[in-house]
Parts: structure tokens; sequence; C-alpha cells
């Protein structure tokens, strides 16, 4: 009635209604005074629950980060949002509501269970991010197209699915539809899936069922191939030799020059042409393995760095922790005899102790963290050194072989130009009699025209090996220099956190001993 | 040469010395129960005869057995045994004359060795060649298919016989049939029943006959450990040498003194070597406490044990095994002294080889005539370097030629006889007892074995090893006792003489999943440890470890983690009523438990160990250390519910727990998280309080059902022990029952009814119809009128009765009034018996009426239904 009449003012989600929900749904007697005492903050609260509050927009939820279980039925919302922030949700309950599609879903991964009963959608699409999903409640809402439940075929965890209510159901094979396209569902309505029905609908839907499944099998391996290739890729690009297992340098000299397509149709040139992209392919292959050997050697290099690294670590870490533990030891005996003891200055004289004993632990624990600083310095020093001399001579063996690819090419252009120069003798002498383009004999008016256009061509092709070189010499200079920096970071951090964490252990067992002269006194 | 020399000088002095033995022996026979009044005598003797007696005297004393066991030809019964056993066939007659050839020739060519063992008279007083003696035969059993086995087998079979004499080779060699009978024999039956059945399993096995060692001759293992207190030899893996990786980290520097560190590493060196030499030298001193006195006839001692080559059965190499022990030996042992001669079921080869070295320079390459001289050509024992095989076979025909041509001619194409021995068998049962009696003894240094049959003690017990502290065992230190077939799965008990410690091992199958049970004594509350097979049990419990006043329990591949729980108690508080166990429990002051790391929780959330201090109401919490952290964080709760100065009660106080955390967090700071967890905490107390109650509850019901066992101790029967399961038995023996039963029922049913009909008619003709409708005609006439006959007979009877009934009434009306109650009493028990028998009669006539024509028409038909007259009567049908 009153949602006819339209008569109350939507609600608001504010910080009120928020804190009154959160204290009447959190924790009770005991714990609730306790909870009551110190306040509950939002990013605690593991469930909420927000139903009959007339609620027209969804708002100010940002908080609630850990947040599992929302409930948000019976309101008045109309779109889906404000939800983005909520990634840890399993559980929305968006039943009863005005909403008309679904959107506003893609960042919740971990959803298993969503409602949207009763609600205005004409439409299921938009849910591709919920892989995990179980159970989908969309009944009593508007969606018409029976082709719209393949939609969830991508569910694969899907087991309970309920449409009653909408248009769709109306139609005879409704069910057997839903049935047969969704092989995996165990509960459609809210009642078990009884094997008769599936045999029916298997039967019914065998032929489109199998054709559809043999598409998204196609589109499955293309995918597959694509992932593939692209993970080839990958590997050729850390290595930094990536498109150089084949013609695509020797193509790509040639994809933008205008004057060598040209010139390529002089006589003589095509021939020499194909001697020049063999003899530059071989190089470029050349190349291409050299740098992929030298990737292995390199990633080696630092896996064995890493192994030795984190020998050391654990190493020092096993030493650290029988310091600890002698030092435990002793220390309980300590408390101990001065706990059970009565004479202040026995006290007083095992308190001084003990304080000694503490920041012996402290030195003890510091000199073996300094040692072990000082022994990696000198390793991660070594490391470095050897990678950077790496680097250096696949540098250096990258150059020699794109300088032969520069050999090449100066030879071609002196080749090509001769050829050049002789056709054009020949056609000044009209002694040329083949057929040549319109453009082409163009370019043989005068002898600066063609010499310009030969080497406009071969400043192009120059151009062209000069980029890859710079390209492959920067990437891998700039992944040497990243290694480096790293385990040089990663070393001081560890540094820090030992160090912090020897300081904080030391505090707190001062403050212990603090505490207990403090207590002792007391009593 | 020299040496050889000196041995056969040593070997002539032995023989020497072995006649005056039995010179003695022949003496010592006849006057040794006189002996004190002859030593009376001898001190009238001249003092040479005294000397010379005296002498006599202790050797006599060396040499005579212990247990004198006779086992000669005369206990043996003979006249049992098959014809072969009593004759030679010509072959092996022919055998013979081959073997006393060789023995000439042998003795011509080496004087100076002793002859050779070739053919002893076997029980029936007829020589056999020993080859033939050896009869291989596979056993049926498969337990008996490996060396070891089958060697300890005969070992336990047998009872050992020592030799007539030990210096010389026995007269007889009894068949191996006979040796089982009576489960007696000397080293030659030993070998020669082991050697059957080795080379019956598929071994390259040989009879040795040769020199031992007088341990080794008279069985005598008192010098030896027990094979059961020997440890296995621990196998030391060697190191890899670890080489220092191109990255690792120097070490630290060390900044001690060098020099310092010598000197105390010198010192050190010094205390050590005292202490290990002061070692040394009391296990010498202890070796040569144990040593044995030599041995006089030491390398003349006889000795028949079995040679095992490599090649067959996959013997990586060859090997000796001395049949009374059954143990297994190098060729190189020190214990076998020579060899004279081996023998298989083939072929018989003499060593011509030098064992001045006893058999450690032996080869067994019994291809090369050099060093084995064959008896036997045409034998099929390959040369074993066939790189060599064309000279050899050269080299061999050459002294063939030269020295024997004769006996080449005569061994060309001559091959063994078969052997005149029955095959050997050994019943189940015999198997099964193994022992004579079921019992064997066997006494090692400072340790006795003790072995019986499965079944024979009641309780199970099938070995027994006492471990005893003196040479002289008489100061028990440990019993071992192994049982079988125990309903509990009680495997073996260890017992401790010395701590009075009990450990009892049981095998998997125990409703406790008991397997390892130690104790002091059964009284609950004492020291014990129990382990289990934690597979089988739900909680995953490995281990219970008690003392008065504590228990400790080790868990393994729990779901919650848990893998340690320890509980201290304390005093139990004393009662004035009446206090066990169950009603006054001792009161816990300590409960510790230790998780493993759970890996799907944080390692400042995954508790390692819980400490509930009850007596102090403390807990303690103490958790896992992160991967790259050298602290772990710790929460201690007090849980002391107190109440504040107006009287409020106080629900959570920040001091009520203080913590230490690694990485200090947000919410672990907050008093609604502390509470929670502290109200978890008590509620998990409770729970291992009250599991710590079903420990003790259990440790009461292991020892309440263990001593039920202990009493009870009854015996498993394999449902496929046809002989001990009674109900398979009984079974059994219904199922045959009712075979035989169904078997004469089908006879009765194949009875001819034709048959006296068809014997008239002439045999082998073909019937005519008028013959068959006549034959058919016949029976039924002849069916009816024995039908006709029973009535007639039944009804003759009835009326006898009936008539002597009537007599007797008679007679008793007439004689009523005379009759004694006796003779009364008699009469009327004849008239109902009497009454009895003419009903019955009465109600077989009418049956038999009632039945009769029903008979005839199943007659007929069956007679219409005959296969043989089927075919003439099928026209009236």
């Amino acid at each position: 009635m009153i949602r006819l009449y339209d008569t109350i003012e939507p609600n608001v989600i504010d910080e009120e209604l928020l804190k009154l929900a959160v204290e009447e749904q959190g924790p009770q007697e005991a714990a609730g005074q306790v909870a009551k005492q110190e306040g509950i903050n939002f990013k605690d609260v593991k469930s909420l629950q927000l139903d009959f509050q007339n609620i027209l927009r969804i708002d100010n939820l940002w908080q609630f980060v850990s947040l599992r279980k929302l409930q948000l039925d019976n309101n008045i919302i109309e779109k889906i949002d404000g939800l983005e922030s909520l990634v840890n949700l399993v559980w929305l309950d968006l039943s009863f509501n005005n909403i008309e599609t679904i959107e506003g879903l893609d960042t919740l991964v971990n959803l298993e269970d969503l409602s949207l009963f009763s609600n205005r959608i004409a439409k299921m699409d938009a849910m591709d991010s919920l892989v995990k999903l179980q159970v989908f409640s969309i009944g009593n809402n508007m969606i018409d197209n029976l082709l719209n439940v393949i939609y969830l075929r991508r569910f694969t965890y899907l087991r309970s699915l309920n449409l009653a209510g909408n248009p769709i159901c109306e139609d005879e094979e409704y069910k057997l539809f839903v049935t047969a396209y969704l092989p995996d569902l165990v509960y459609l309505d809210f009642r078990l899936i009884d094997a008769h029905t599936r045999e029916l609908g298997d039967a019914k839907y065998q032929y489109s069922i199998y054709e559809l499944k043999h598409r998204e099998n196609q589109i499955q391996a293309k995918l597959e191939e694509e992932q593939a290739t692209i993970a080839e890729l990958e590997k050729h690009k850390a290595a930094y030799v990536e498109y150089l297992n084949g013609p695509f340098l020797f193509d790509s000299l040639y994809s933008e020059d205008v004057e060598a397509a040209k010139l390529a149709y002089l006589p003589g040139v095509p021939e020499l042409l194909e001697t020049y992209k063999t003899k530059f392919v071989e190089i470029c292959q050349n190349i291409f393995d050299y740098g992929l050997v030298q990737q292995e050697k390199r990633k080696a290099e630092v896996a064995i760095f890493y192994e030795c690294l984190e020998e050391a670590l654990q190493e020092n870490r096993k030493q650290g922790l029988k310091e600890v533990e002698d030092f435990d030891k002793t220390y309980t005996g300590y408390l101990h005899t001065i706990r059970n003891s009565n004479d202040i200055h026995y006290v007083d004289n095992k308190m001084s102790e003990c304080a000694e004993e503490i920041s012996r632990l402290f030195d003890r624990l510091m000199t073996l963290e300094m040692q072990l600083v000082e022994q990696l310095e000198e390793t991660i020093n070594n490391f470095e050194r050897n990678i950077i001399d790496m680097v250096g001579v696949f540098v250096e063996n990258v150059q020699g072989l794109m300088a032969q690819c520069r050999d090449l090419e100066n030879h071609h252009h002196e080749k090509l130009l001769e050829i050049s120069i002789n056709t054009l003798e020949k056609i000044v002498k009209s002694e040329f009699d083949e057929d040549l383009p319109d453009d082409v004999r163009a370019l043989f008016s005068d002898k600066d025209t063609v010499v310009n256009a030969v080497g406009a061509s071969h400043d192009i092709h120059l151009l062209k090996i000069d980029n890859r070189e710079d390209d492959l010499i920067t990437n891998v200079t700039s992944w040497c220099t990243a290694t480096v920096d790293k385990v040089h970071n990663d070393e001081l951090d560890r540094n820090r956190k030992r160090v912090k964490e020897i300081n904080q252990y030391v505090d707190h067992l001062q403050s212990d001993l603090d505490n207990m002269d403090f207590g002792d006194l007391l009593d | 040469m020299e040496v050889l020399k000196e041995k056969v000088e040593e070997e002539e002095a032995a023989e020497r010395e072995a006649e005056a033995e039995q010179a003695a022996r022949k003496a010592a026979e006849k006057e040794k129960e006189k002996e004190k009044e002859k030593e009376k005598e001898d001190i009238i003797l001249s003092q040479e005869e005294l000397l010379d007696l005296e002498q006599k005297l202790s050797e006599i004393e060396v040499h005579i057995p212990e247990i004198p066991v006779a086992f000669t030809k005369s206990t043996i019964d003979t006249s049992t045994l098959p014809e072969s056993y009593r004759t030679n066939t010509a072959k092996e007659e022919l055998l013979i004359q081959v073997a006393d050839n060789f023995s000439r020739q042998y003795a011509h060519l080496c004087p100076d060795r002793e002859p050779l063992f070739l053919h002893p008279l076997n029980e029936c007083n007829i020589p056999k060649f020993v080859s033939t003696t050896v009869r291989p035969t596979l056993m049926p059993y498969p337990e008996l298919y490996n060396w070891d086995s089958c060697a300890e087998f005969v070992s336990d079979f047998l009872t050992m016989v020592p030799l007539p004499s030990a210096i010389q080779l026995p007269e007889y060699l009894f068949s191996p049939t006979s040796v089982l009978k009576y489960q007696k024999g000397n080293c030659f039956d030993f070998s020669v029943l082991l050697c059957a059945m080795l080379i019956g399993a598929g071994y390259d096995a040989y009879c040795v006959s040769g020199y031992a060692s007088q341990e080794m001759c008279l069985m005598d293992l008192t010098r030896e450990m027990c094979p059961l207190l020997k440890k296995p030899k621990e196998v030391i893996e060697e190191k890899e040498k670890v080489i220092p990786k191109k990255y690792a980290i120097k070490p630290a520097r060390d900044l001690r003194s060098k020099f310092e560190l010598a000197q105390q590493a010198k010192k050190e060196k010094e205390i050590k070597d005292a202490e290990e030499k002061k070692i040394r030298e009391e296990k010498e001193k202890l070796l040569e406490a144990n040593k044995p006195p030599p041995d006089p006839m030491h390398g003349l001692r006889i000795h028949a044990w079995v040679l095992i080559l490599s090649g067959k059965r996959e013997v990586p190499e060859s090997f000796f095994i001395d049949p009374f022990t059954a143990r297994s030996y190098r060729t190189q042992d020190e214990h076998f002294l020579g060899i004279e001669s081996i023998w298989n079921h083939k072929n018989y080869w003499v060593n011509m080889q030098d064992c001045w070295n006893g058999c450690k320079d032996l080869t067994f390459d019994l291809g090369d005539p050099l060093r084995w001289e064959f008896l036997l050509l045409g034998t099929e024992k390959p040369y074993l370097s066939l790189m060599e095989e064309d000279e050899e076979e050269e080299d061999l025909a050459e002294d063939d030629d030269i020295e024997n041509l004769d006996k080449e001619d005569e061994n060309k194409n001559f091959d063994m006889p078969c052997s005149w021995v029955e095959p050997i068998y050994i019943s189940p049962k015999d198997f099964e007892t193994r022992s004579p009696q079921g019992k064997k003894v066997i006494q090692y240094k400072q340790a006795k074995l003790e072995k019986w049959t499965p079944y024979l003690n009641d309780n199970g017990l099938v070995c027994r090893l006492t471990i005893y502290e003196d040479v002289d065992c008489l100061k028990p230190i440990e019993v071992r006792e192994w049982y079988k077939n125990r309903e509990d799965t009680l495997e073996m008990r260890q017992m401790d003489k010395v701590s009075n410690w009990t450990t009892e091992y049981f095998k998997p199958g125990h409703f406790l999943a008991l397997r390892v049970h130690t104790y002091k004594s059964m009284i609950p509350e004492t020291e014990r440890t129990m382990e289990f097979y934690h597979k089988a049990r739900v909680d995953g419990l490995v281990k219970r470890t008690e003392t008065p006043r504590s228990m400790t329990e080790y868990y393994e591949g729990r779901a919650d983690f848990l893998i340690y729980r320890h509980i201290d108690y304390g005093p139990r508080s004393k009662k004035f009523s009446l206090s066990t166990a169950e009603t006054n429990p001792r009161p816990m002051l300590k409960i510790t438990e230790r998780f493993n790391r759970n890996p799907e929780k944080m390692a400042d959330d995954d508790v390692a160990e819980r400490i509930f201090v009850v007596s102090d109401e403390r807990i303690q919490l103490r958790y896992h250390c992160r991967d790259d952290y050298i602290t772990v964080s710790t929460r201690e709760f007090l849980k002391r519910n107190e109440v504040d100065n107006k009287g409020n009660k106080i629900i959570m106080t920040p001091e009520m727990c203080i913590s230490y955390e690694v990485e200090p967090r947000e919410h672990t700071k907050k008093l609604l998280f502390q509470y929670e967890m502290m109200m978890d905490l008590k509620n998990e107390e409770r729970l291992s309080k009250h599991q710590v109650w079903e420990s003790e509850m259990e440790v009461l019901e292991i020892l309440k059902v263990r001593e039920e066992e202990e009493d009870t101790h009854n015996l498993t029967v394999s449902i496929y022990d046809t002989k001990r399961n009674e109900k398979s038995k009984e079974q059994r023996e219904a199922m045959e029952r009712q075979a035989q039963e169904e078997h004469m029922r089908q006879v009765e049913a194949e009875l001819d009814y034709l048959a006296p009909f068809l014997v008239q008619l002439p045999p082998g003709e073909k019937l005519t119809r008028w013959q068959a409708l006549r034959l058919k005609d016949e029976c039924l006439n002849d069916f009816k009128q024995r039908l006709i006959d029973k009535a007639n007979l039944i009804q003759s009877r009835f009326e006898k009765e009936t008539q002597e009934l009537q007599k007797k009434q008679q007679w008793y009306q007439e004689n009523q009034v005379t009759m004694t109650m006796e003779d009364e009493d008699a009469y009327l028990t004849y008239c109902s018996q009497a009454m009895f028998r003419i009903r019955i009669l009465e109600q077989r006539l009418n049956r038999h009426k009632e039945l009769a024509p029903h008979k005839y028409l199943a007659l007929e038909e069956k007679l219409y239904r005959d296969p043989r007259l089927i075919e003439y009567l099928k026209v009236f049908v």
C-alpha cells in the first residue's frame, strides 16, 4: 500500500543507518557489551542486513571491505552500483527491488550466491566475471527469450537456478530446454531435476547442443592456440630477439620503402634481392639462436644466485631461531625464580641480570644480522659484476652480427647502384628494350634521381637495422639494471625488516620485564 | 711339495693317533665301569704304565661325544625297503667297477691322499655309488623353494648324529628316505638330503666331502653369536661432496687463535686415544678368554656339506651351506679346511688343488680337468671359461691318451644310472611339525634358543631366546618370546630381567590398534608406553607415554593438526570415600598441546603451542613462525573473572591478555577479538579435559582387555587349515557323507531292470519285435509276481503273528490263575508288542495294496520309454 502511493520518502544509506544496523546485527550479550565499549569498525563487519529500509540507491558501502554477506532485499533500488569495493562478497541478495538491468557486478569475483528475484530484468547479461557463481535466482522477472538461458552456460559451478515467474516459463519446452542446455544444473526452480526430464531434454536438443558445443570447442581451441603463440612470443621477447627467427626484419626493411619496390623491376635485381634475403635471414636467425642461448644462461645465473641467497638466509634464520630459543629458555627460568621469590633484593638482582641477558640477546642477533649483511653484500656485488659482464658480451656479439647485416646492406646497395646506373646508361642509349612501368621509367630520367632513389632506400634500411639494434640493447641493459636494483632493494628491505623485528622483540621483552616489576611492587 | 709332505706326515700322525684312540676307546668301553677299581690297581703298576694310561684316559675324555646318539644300521628296519635298495642293477655294478678302477688309479697316482668316498654301503649292506644316492626332488611346499628355508628345514627336521669316527669316512651312507623316516643322520646324510632337495629346486648344488673345524663337525654353536642378536650392518651412506655453489656466501672469519685450537685438539686426541686403547685391550682380553682350546685333530675332522655354484637360480656367487646349522658361508671361510671330492646326481669330481690354506684358494671351475678330476666323461658341466675351451679340450685329450687310455675307453658314453632311492616324501604333518617332537633347542654364545611348532603350545609360543649375562648361561638378562596365531595378534614379547621392563609387539589387526606396549606392571597410572597403528585409529594416536604424574600423547595425520598433548597431574586429593581412578581422578595441573602448521592459515593466526595452566587459570598461546622471521607471536590470557571496586563484573580488560606480535595488526588489538578468542579457548579447554579423561578411560580398558586376553590366550585357526579348523572339518565331513549317500542312490537308480531278461537272449544280436514284446511282458509279469509275492509274504507273516498271539492268549487264559505277577507282566508286554507288530503288518499290507498298481504302471511306462525297447513298442503307444 505504501509503495503504491509512494507516500514515504525514499531512504538514504547514511552513517546512522549503517551504525544502527551494524550494532543490531553485531555480537550479543557480554561480547556485545565489549563491542559497544570500543565501537565496531566497518572494516571488520562480515555480514550486513539492510532489508525493508525503502532504500532507493546503494551508497556509502565502500568501507565494508571485508563484507561477505549483504542483504538489500525489499527496497526500491533501481540500479546496481556502489558495490565495486566489496570484492570479498560471497552472498548478495537484491531481491524485491526495481532493478531493470544487471550491471555493476564486475568486481565481485568471489560471489557464489546471487538473488535478483522479483525485479524488472529482461535480459541476463554482464555477469561474465562471476566465475564462482553457484546459486542464481532470477525468478519473477521479465525474461522473455528462452535463448538467453544459453548465456548461463559459462558458469561451470552453477548448480541451482530459479527462473520461475518469467515469461519464458510459459513456454512448454522451457524445462526441457533449460535442463538440456545446462547439463551441470542440479536444481531448477528449487526442485531437483530428475533423470527423466534430463533424458527427454537431451534427446530433444541433442543436435543443436552438439552444434553449440562444437562451436564452443572451436572458440576454445582458437583461444588456446593464440595463447600458445603469445606465450612463445613472450619467451622470445624475454630474450630480446622477438621477430628475428624469420624474414620479419627483412620484410620490415622493405615495407615502407617505395623506391626499392620500383627498382625491383630492373633486370637482375630480383635475383640479387633473393640472395640478399637469404643471407640476411640467416644472420637474423643466428642472432635469434644466440639470443635464446644467452637468455637461458642469464636465467640460470639468476636462478643459482637466488638459490644461494635463499640458502644463506635460511642458514641465518636457523641460527637466529636457535638464539631466540636458547634465550627463551633462560628467560623463562629467570621469570620463574623472580615470581617465586620474596626477597626484594634478590628480585632486583635477578631483574638486572635479566635485563643484561636481553641486551646480550640483542647484541647477538644484531651481530648475526650484520654478519649476514656483509656476506651478502660481497655476493651481490659478485653477482652484479657477472651479470653485467654477461649482458656486455651479449650486446657485443649482437652488435657484431648486426654489423654483418649492415655490411650485407652496403653490398646490396652497391650492386643495386651498379645495376641502376647500367640500366640508366642503357636507357639513355636506348638499348633498353624491356617493359617498365611508367613510374619506374620516370626514375631513370637522370642520374641524380636514380642515385637518390637508391640512396633513400639504403638509408631507410640502415635506419631500420639501427633501430632494431638499439631496441635490443636498451631492453637488455634496462633488464640488467632492473635485476640488479631489485636484488639490492630486496636486501635492503630484508635488512630493515629484520632489524625492526629484533628491536621490536627486545622492546617487548624489556617492557614485559618492567611491567612485572611494577606488578610485584604493587603486591 | 713340502707343504704336501708335511700334510701327509700330519695325516699319518693323525692316523696313528686315531688308531690309538680307537684302541683306547675299546679299552675304555670295557673298563669304564670299573674305572675306580682300576685306578686302585694302577697304583701298583709301574710308572710308565701309569703315564700311558693317563695319556689314554685324557684322550678318551676329549673324544667321547657328549650325547651318544646312535644311528646305525641295526636301528633301521630293512624288511620293508623296495627291491632297488637290496640289489644292484647291472649298470650300477658296472659303475661300481668303474669307480673301483678309478679309485685304484687314483691311489696309484696320489698315494699320499686319503681314499675317496665312492661307494659306501647302504642300509641293506649293498654298495651304492654316492651319486646315485642323490635323488633330486622338488618339494611340493613353496616354503622349500629357496635354499635358505630348505637348509633350515633340513637342519630342524633331522637330529644330528656324530660320525662313528671323527677322522674316518663312514662305512655306511643311508638313503635319504630312511634318514627322513628316522629323523636322524650324520653330516653325510644331512648333505645328501639337502643336496637332493636343492637340485630339485633348480640350484646347481653339490655334496662336498672334506675337512672342517671342530665346531662345525660337532655342531657346536656355543662360540657363535645368535643370529637373532646380530645387528644388521649399518649402511654407511657416502655423502656426496657438496660443490660450493657460485654465489655461496663465505663463512664468517674465524678470529680464534689457530695455535690454541691445535693444542686443544691434540690434548683431546690424546685422551681419546688412551680410552680407545683401553677398550681395545679389554676387548682383546675378552677374545682371548673366549678362544677355543686348540684342537689336536685340527684339519683331520671329516665333514660333509653342500656347495652351491653360481649361475642357476640367479645365484651371483658360489657359497657353502653347512647342513647342520643351515648357515651359509663364503667359500673362503676359515671353518672349511679342505675338500676331497664333490658330487651331484650326475657325476663325481676329485679335488686336485692343494688345500694347505683351507678352501681359501680353491676355484670351483669344474670344467678344468687340472683342478677337478672327473669320474665320468660326458659330464654336462660346461667349461666356465669359454675362451680356453679348445685348448683345454686338447689338453684333456692328451692327458687321457697318455694316462688313462683304458679308462677313457670304458667311460665313453657311460652316464650315471638312475638313483636307487625312492622319491623323497615329507608328509604335510611332518613338514609342519618339523623338529622331532616339535621342539628344538640351540645353545649359542651367552644365549639359548628354543623353537616349537606352531599350535604345540596352547599360548601360541613358537620361539624363545634367552640371553645370559655370563658365558655359563646362569644369569638371564633378557628373554624374548615369539608367538604365532594368537587371537590378540601378539607377535613378540621382550622381557628385560634387569630393569623389569616388558615390551609386547603386536601385529596389525588388534581391535584396539595396539602396536607396542611397554610396561613394568599392569597396574594403571604407572610407567608405560603404548604405541598404536595410528592409521587404524580415528583419532590418529601414535604413542601414549605415562608416568604416575604425567601423560604424553603423540598424534599424526589429524584434521585439526594436533600432534602432541602432555598432561601434568597433581597429587590425588585424599577422600575418605572409596576412591578409584574413576571416581576420584587425579587433578590436572597443566595441559600442553602442540599443533602442526596449517597451510591454509597465516602463521600469525596458526597456533603452534597451547598451554592450559589449569592450576593458575592461565592460557598461553605460541604461534607458528613466519617464513622469514626469527621471533614468534605469543599471547597469554589470564582468565580470572574479577569484580571491580564498584562490584561490577569485569568482562574483559586489556590486562587480561598480554600479547606480543611479530607484526602488529589492527584487529587483534580489539577487546572484542580478544574476548571471543578467550571464550573459544575456554571451550577448547573443556574439550581437551574431556579428551584427556577419555584417554585415561581408554588406558584402563586396554589394560583390562590385555589381562583378559593374556588369561585366555585363544589361538586363531585359518579357514584354510583343514586339520585344525573344527568348523570346516565338520562341514567337510558332512559334505563327504552327503556325497556318499548321493552316490548310493545313484547306484540304486542305475539298477537295470531289464538285465536279467536280456541275459537270456543270445548276446550281441539285435532284438526282434517279437522278442521285445516278450521281453516287456516277461518283465511286467515278473514284477507283478514279485508284488503278489510280497503281499503274500506280508500276509503270511501277519497270519503267523495273529496265530501266535491267539495261542498265547489261550495259554494265558488257561494258566491265568497259577501265574505270578512277573509272568503276567511279561505276557502283557508281549501282547502289546504283538499287537503293535500286527498293526504295522496290516498297515504295510494296505499300503502295498495301494501302491502296487501304481508301481506296476510306472514300470510299464518306464519300459515303453526304455531306449532299448522303444522302437519296437512305439506302435502301441
